[in-house]
């Protein structure tokens, strides 16, 4: 128990003690109350923003601790949405079904991420070179996925239907006999919620065990690692394997969401935006990385429906000054900053 | 003789696809590729000297004058963004992606707010000439001997002159070219203007063959930054044989099988060039011959 | 102690604040008395070009009509959301619209990828919604109603008239996508039927923006007519890089000119012998046609072009208006209904359209527009009253059983 606890709280996350363990209790149980006193809008527009954070934590992980920048995230993420639209509409919603859609729409992107890991960590892939090939993978995926407009483009009695995108798939269901439970709306909301719970607490134990502290060994200095007789390739593509898959759950709860998946979700734009949240947000923590991804889609969103055709102008200045004037990240610079703060008082005390 | 048309027709479009990667590619290589600052805006800076190109000459100005505006515009803007902007981030590269990210966002949607969704273009100078039973245009067969020149001239810049030996000095290493008594500071500003300029020249150059909307600067991002990334450490001997391999794979695929088995051969051809060759073209030159 | 205490309060004082925040957000106007009508277009981004027309065109609509007391008395209320030519924001927002806003009608979505993002939640929530964009056709879905140009009204009226002038030999080089992909069929389809010969089709992808090779493959075919649907502002370089080569040949399209106004942003002569079929565009002079310029420039003096999506959106506007008029009420269900009752027409800038029954698409006059080579426009033919035929040929009726499907050639109705 006690090691558990050391991991959770360890070195390489923001926010350990009891404190802000309580803190975090009380935040989620906040959160998971919500649909009880707000409006289905609300409920489902925090889904929404939700569905994200699984790719940031991802790209926190492969980027932010691992030191591999992957502009292709997108990849695995239209490659889950797809794959559950075309499993799901081909097993129907009966029995349960849509769970083993939902576990092979997960299942995929971690073995593409695993063939690509390799084929470019084992091939002396590194730096900005690893950006490149993954941004051009994704783009292969959206030009390809773009023109599948035929009715050739079918796979089963799911129809890929190109550029305007696959619809009509199930949501998730579970059978009960007279009724069943279906995820959208609150039920979604608390799906996903969990879902962020378990990957949030999840990765935390990763990145504080000894795999992280390899792993961001390997960030700050590869051939130094490797000397020290660690299989570096090996740890690079696990946390790729990793960003994949949340990435891809990023990716399916995006479909369940929306009931759509179209190829501009792989496209250049969308590519960007994961790499801006977690730059923005402080890519070395895992909490900083989910509130900025929040914050940030949130903010956007706000700007979009308050700001007319300023928003897209207004977000682009919040961003620059937040990385011209929070090089870390503006959630790890502000808790920096309460520290320094509460530190200074001490001393004058 | 109809072999000779279909040879030159076959080297037209090689040259036109090359043109394309390079002049792309042109002033990324200097910011990204000796810099490496992540510029996500290179496409607006293309967009920037576009449009300034297309104003100058409907406002009466000679096409030449107003390409040479154009460039010099996209320079200011450049000299301006380092001063502010850019000098702040050479500790850290990889928070240029989100500083550029945003600027393009800005950039594109201020034009858009400033200038509408689109104002008329200008016409494609020097006509079209005929070989065989096909006609070419003009000015679009000129482009690759321009991109060669252009790159000719940096090669001269960065070898040759005094500017070009401390530029390069700086960026490889630049407390020690301090220490020789380089003003540092007046370098990454004069280099980082220099390629802002380079990317105004080449949305210059393709203003005329164009439509002129904010976002035009997306047609040209991904290619320029393939071509330097794969063109490796060493921009300038990599820059001319990695558009090259690029264009003639992507030339042949789209003459074949078509636009789309050329974009995404063109991207596959990326990963598996890189592949191979995992420290791109200059890297693989310059291990071949005996230097790292 | 004290200050990790204070560093963990701050931190998730951070996110509650955000996360109560985004769930708290004050809603939009609460009068209960205007009706809400839901815009939800791209103010920004690429499609930019050709829906900012069609966002005025609402405004102007909605302003004449609460001048004249509102329908049912009631003023109308526009509640416009900028999508940012994304789809994502398509889907935050039509949710926003329906779910807190609440609104009556929504209109709006240009490409037909948006419009099918958005088109499940329309059904989910049985929304009533206005599709105003020319497209592929086959959209047969009760909530939805279309005042943009099919196919069969823009086709079967275009290609026989150029090959009847300019000869049997076709080249279609298409946008890769659906609509592009549709519409290469169309033309196929059509070209056979009057006889003549496809000598090459070729389908680009939207990013692609050089087309020496594509120039070359159409001069080695040597058509007689070259078909072009390309869409968005990469493929619209195609003009330009055209005339530079000399290509020559005459030019057919149902997509350019009367929606991005490309006449006007090329320089002549890049769309030189260019025939477009529309169901509107500015040069329209009819006395309709000018009276609505006269009124849309009096409100919006620095508008580039009026191009047919506009009217459409303003017709969708009035056409709605009778819808209501003739429901009695907002409710959506008895406004639907009204709407694909048969007689629901309005007289817009384009002449007389009206809402056919089993399709729940409109009746258009079809303008032949002509770019000369000094970009000027004639308008050499016009076809009254091109019905939206197809869908109810092949077994979509709205006005007898619910549907919510899009249909195309090669995917038909079960019958």
């Amino acid at each position: 128990m006690r090691r558990f606890l050391n991991l959770l709280n360890g070195p390489r996350t923001l926010g350990r003690g009891l404190q802000f363990w309580v803190g975090f209790c009380v935040v989620f149980v906040i959160a998971a109350s919500m649909p009880t006193f707000t409006d289905s809008f609300a409920v489902t527009n925090l889904t929404f923003f939700l569905v994200w954070t699984f790719m940031a934590l991802g790209l926190s992980v492969m980027w932010g601790y691992g030191g591999i920048l992957s502009f292709g995230q997108t990849a695995f993420f239209g490659l889950a949405g797809y794959t559950y639209g075309v499993v799901s509409i081909n097993l129907g919603d009966a029995h349960g079904l849509t769970w083993v859609a939902l576990l092979v729409a997960l299942l995929l992107p971690v073995l593409l991420a695993l063939v690509l890991g390799y084929f470019m960590f084992y091939g002396g892939i590194r730096d900005v070179f690893v950006g490149i090939v993954t941004l051009s993978v994704t783009l292969v995926f959206e030009t390809f996925m773009a023109q599948t407009a035929g009715p050739e483009w079918t796979i089963g009695d799911a129809r890929l239907n190109g550029f305007n995108g696959m619809s009509g798939m199930p949501p998730l269901t579970i059978n009960g006999g007279e009724s069943n439970l279906i995820f959208d709306g609150p039920p979604l909301y608390w799906f996903v919620l969990a879902l962020v719970l378990v990957c949030y607490l999840g990765l935390r134990l990763l990145v504080n065990s000894r795999f992280g502290r390899v792993l961001v060994a390997i960030r700050g200095n590869p051939d130094r690692v490797e000397m020290l007789g660690y299989n570096v390739r090996m740890y690079q593509l696990s946390a790729f394997a990793i960003g994949g898959g949340m990435a891809g759950l990023s990716g399916v709860l995006y479909t369940l969401w929306g009931a759509y998946i179209t190829p501009s979700s792989m496209g250049l734009n969308a590519a960007a935006l994961p790499i801006i949240w977690v730059a923005a947000g402080g890519r070395k923590d895992l909490t900083a990385v989910l509130v900025a991804t929040v914050a940030l889609t949130w903010v956007s969103q706000q700007l979009a429906i308050y700001g007319n055709q300023y928003a897209l102008i207004l977000m682009g200045f919040l961003l620059l000054c937040v990385v011209l004037g929070a090089p870390e990240g503006f959630v790890v610079s502000l808790v920096m900053f309460f520290k320094r703060k509460l530190a200074l008082r001490k001393q004058l005390a | 003789m109809d072999y000779l048309f279909q040879a030159y027709a076959v080297f037209y479009q090689f040259a036109d696809a090359f043109a394309f990667l390079t002049l792309s590619g042109l002033g990324l290589a200097i910011i990204f590729g000796m810099m490496g600052v992540i510029n996500l805006a290179h496409g607006e800076f293309i967009m920037c000297g576009a449009y300034v190109t297309v104003l100058s000459a409907r406002a009466g100005l000679a096409l030449p004058l107003a390409m040479l505006a154009g460039t010099a515009a996209a320079g200011l803007v450049g000299y301006l963004l380092e001063r502010h902007i850019v000098r702040r981030l050479y500790q850290r590269l990889f928070d240029s992606i989100v500083a550029t990210w945003s600027i393009s966002i800005v950039a594109t949607q201020g034009m858009l707010i400033v200038a509408g969704p689109s104002i008329e273009g200008i016409k494609t100078p020097m006509g079209s000439f005929e070989v065989g039973s096909l006609s070419f245009s003009v000015y679009r067969a000129i482009l690759p001997f321009i991109a060669l020149a252009l790159l000719g001239a940096l090669y001269w810049l960065f070898v040759r002159t005094r500017f070009g030996v401390h530029s390069r000095a700086t960026i490889q290493d630049a407390s020690m070219a301090k220490a020789l008594g380089v003003d540092t500071r007046s370098i990454y500003s004069k280099t980082f203007v220099l390629g802002a300029a380079l990317a105004g020249l080449t949305g210059a150059l393709y203003a005329p063959t164009m439509t002129a909307v904010p976002t035009m600067g997306t047609a040209f991002i991904v290619q320029s930054f393939v071509t330097v990334v794969v063109s490796g450490a060493d921009v300038m001997l990599g820059l001319a044989p990695s558009a090259a391999i690029l264009g003639l794979i992507q030339a042949a695929l789209t003459g074949l099988s078509g636009q789309l088995i050329g974009q995404i051969g063109l991207l596959v051809t990326v990963i598996i060039v890189i592949r191979t060759l995992p420290t791109g073209l200059s890297g693989f030159f310059l291990r071949r011959n005996g230097e790292k | 102690m004290k200050g990790s205490l204070f560093t963990g309060m701050s931190a998730f004082c951070l996110i509650s604040i955000l996360v109560a925040a985004a769930a708290l957000m004050p809603a939009g106007a609460r009068a209960a008395d205007p009706i809400k009508l839901g815009l939800l277009e791209d103010q920004s981004g690429n499609f930019a070009i050709a829906v900012i027309p069609k966002i005025h065109a609402v405004e102007l609509a909605v302003e004449e009509i609460n001048a004249k007391g509102g329908v049912l008395g009631r003023p109308i209320k526009i509640i416009h959301y900028d999508t940012q030519s994304d789809n994502t924001r398509f889907q935050e927002f039509a949710r926003r619209l329906i779910q807190q806003d609440k609104v009556d009608v929504i209109l709006g979505a240009f490409s037909s990828a948006s419009r099918e993002a958005i088109r499940p939640i329309m059904d989910r929530y049985n929304q009533l919604y206005f599709y105003n964009n020319q497209y592929e056709g086959g959209v047969c879905d009760s909530n939805n109603f279309v005042t943009g140009a099919v196919p069969e009204q823009q086709f079967s009226t275009l290609i026989p008239w150029m090959m009847e002038k300019y000869g049997k030999r076709v080249y279609t080089i298409a946008a890769d996508y659906n609509f592009g992909q549709i519409s290469a069929e169309w033309v196929r389809i059509i070209v056979k039927e009057n006889g003549g010969t496809m000598v090459g089709e070729e389908f680009i992808p939207l990013s692609v923006s050089q087309f020496s090779q594509t120039i070359q493959n159409i001069q080695k075919a040597k058509p007689d007519v070259l078909v072009t649907l390309l869409v968005g502002a990469n493929q619209a370089s195609f003009y330009e890089q055209q005339a530079a080569a000399n290509l020559g040949f005459p030019m057919a399209s149902s997509v350019n000119v009367g929606q991005a106004y490309e006449h006007r942003r090329f320089k002549a002569p890049a769309l030189k012998d260019m025939y477009v079929t529309a169901n509107y565009v500015e040069e329209v002079d009819s006395p309709a046609s000018n009276d609505f310029k006269k009124r849309f420039h009096a409100k919006f003096p620095n508008e580039p072009y009026i191009n047919q999506e506009a009217a459409n959106s303003y017709d969708a506007v009035y056409l709605y208006k009778a819808g209501v008029e003739k429901a009695g009420s907002t409710d959506q269900k008895k406004v639907g209904a009204a709407l694909r009752s048969g007689d629901i027409c309005t007289t817009g800038p384009s002449g007389k359209v009206c809402i056919d029954p089993k399709s729940q698409h409109t009746s258009h006059t079809i303008y032949l527009v002509h770019v000369k080579a000094d970009h000027s426009v004639e308008i050499p033919k016009v076809w009254d009253n091109i019905q939206p035929y197809w869908l109810g040929q092949v077994g979509c009726d709205l006005s007898k059983k619910a549907d919510h499907n899009q249909y195309t050639p090669s995917h038909l109705p079960k019958k």
